[in-house]
């Protein structure tokens, strides 16, 4: 890695204060899992000169539940919101999501925050050294739209009608199923408008803003969620597809339901059509197999990823019939 | 510019000056030349570099040494006691589980770290604990059989 100065911030105060300092030429770590990798492959157009340390700040790790809510601070680890017996009880999806992330390794080090900020993997932009100077970088093309898309978006491009990278997080879309809501040094904001495709952007997040909180309110009567992940391999790998969803249900009928594809698309894929096909119906194979063909209706699959418009599709079907 | 961190090692206690973009990886290996953890992707995704900080079985490579200030560092070196192989070291040893060496130190202290938490873990439980480490001779299945082996599976 290139030469960084280090800062720890002992206050959320005194970490905006260092983000405001240094202008956006500093990031913030946490667990650092997602942030060292892309340091250590320079695939950052612009270096970081400061690294500022939030795991100095007392009062972020936390798993509550508190005003008729379940509050997840930003540094929880994904390894304790697997193990935690009630949002594994309560808000399975979520507890899925963060078993399936990564590794044993990994979970143990990498943040709920840290994740949902994770940077893209598409392998033209994570190429070492900047080799592809994409889109997402400032440049002038997206390499997958001719290259090796076979893991790239099935509902089109975005950034100047270009890039065709896709969002990698599990957690995501588990909070997007929940209906999560994210608090920020600044503000709170609705998991779904979360996500925000930019140049090195992914986010809704200012520069000098940092995530503090995630916030889910408890499930209504008769609810269930469920999260399903399809990998080439059972463990360290990020997903192919995979599907959170939340179905409400009251004497066997579906009241209501929050379903999220993600890596398919530039950020996480919240499929209304395909809630509204399951609402006002029983739960069966009839009626998931009209929520998975909704799903996928608007797919736009490129040259070398049309299978997985099968995946997102028996996901969604898969995900929903988890609820029932 | 150096930070002076306080670091303590398999029990012996470090005062050392380090740069902010040097991993605890490099720190183990070329600073305090305990060169058993091993450096194999760099990127998190091997498990050779597995070390147990402060209780937890972590990816050195994916930690800056600077963020492991006032911590508890335990590495394959750690584990014998008066000459002889921890119990799962020697496990390793009789059941032929290891191939070129290079993931052993950390299969073994991701066992080290079920073992405590679950003293008799499930095939399935073991699988799931070892699956951050990567083992390119495909030994896994010799592996799974001395971390069942290992006498007691545990001392706490």
């Amino acid at each position: 890695m290139k030469r960084f100065a280090h800062l720890n911030a002992r206050t959320l105060d005194e970490a905006v204060l260092y983000l405001r300092r240094y202008g956006g030429r500093a990031k913030i770590i946490a667990g650092g899992t997602d942030v060292l990798g892309r340091m250590k492959d320079e695939i950052v157009p612009t270096y970081p000169e400061a690294l500022i340390n939030i795991k100095t700040i007392p009062g972020l790790d936390f798993i509550e539940e508190r005003e008729g809510s379940l509050k997840i601070g930003a540094l929880t680890k994904l390894e304790d919101i697997a193990r935690h017996p009630v949002i594994k009880a309560k808000f399975s999806a979520l507890a899925e999501a963060a078993r399936r992330t990564a590794s044993p390794h990994i979970r143990e080090m990498g943040t709920i925050a840290g994740n949902i900020c994770q940077d893209i993997r598409c392998w033209y932009y994570r190429a070492p050294n900047n080799r592809f100077p994409c889109l997402r970088k400032g440049g002038g093309r997206c390499y997958a739209i001719e290259g090796d898309n076979r893991y790239h978006s099935i509902f089109g491009a975005s950034v100047d009608g270009g890039c065709l990278a896709v969002h990698p997080s599990d957690i995501a879309p588990a909070l997007i199923a929940l209906d999560a809501k994210i608090r920020t040094s600044e503000r709170k904001i609705k998991a779904e408008h979360f996500f925000e495709v930019g140049v090195c952007k992914t986010n809704v997040l200012e520069e000098d803003e940092i995530v503090t909180e995630i916030e889910i309110s408890q499930p209504p009567v008769g609810s269930k969620s469920a999260f399903i992940k399809f990998a080439a391999r059972e463990t360290i790998d990020f997903p192919v597809v995979n599907c959170a969803a939340t179905i409400v249900g009251s004497e066997g009928t579906v009241q209501a339901a929050r379903i999220c594809l993600n890596a398919v698309y530039l950020k996480p894929y919240r499929v209304t059509s395909a809630e509204q096909a399951i609402i006002g119906k029983t739960i069966s194979d009839n009626s998931v197999e009209d929520a998975g063909i909704e799903a996928v209706r608007q797919a736009k699959p490129l040259a070398r990823n049309t299978y997985m418009v099968q995946i997102a599709r028996t996901l969604v079907k898969r995900a929903v019939l988890a609820c029932g | 510019m150096r930070k002076l961190i306080n670091v303590t090692i398999n029990g012996v206690e470090y005062e050392l000056g380090v740069k902010p973009n040097l991993t605890l990886l490099d720190l183990l290996r070329y600073e305090v030349g305990l060169t058993g953890t091993k450096k194999g992707c760099e990127t998190g995704e091997c498990g050779a570099c597995t070390v147990i900080l402060d209780g937890k079985p972590v990816t050195s490579c994916l930690v800056l040494a600077v963020q492991a200030n006032g911590k508890k560092i335990l590495t394959i070196e750690g584990l014998e006691k008066d000459g002889n192989l921890h119990p799962i070291q020697q496990a390793f040893v009789d059941k032929g589980a290891i191939q070129c060496g290079f993931c052993t130190s950390g299969m073994i202290l991701s066992a080290k770290h079920l073992l405590e938490q679950n003293p008799s873990p499930s095939e399935a439980e073991i699988r799931k604990s070892i699956s951050g480490n990567l083992c390119r001779c495909t030994g896994y299945q010799k592996i799974v059989q001395a971390i069942i082996s290992v006498p007691g599976r545990t001392e706490k």
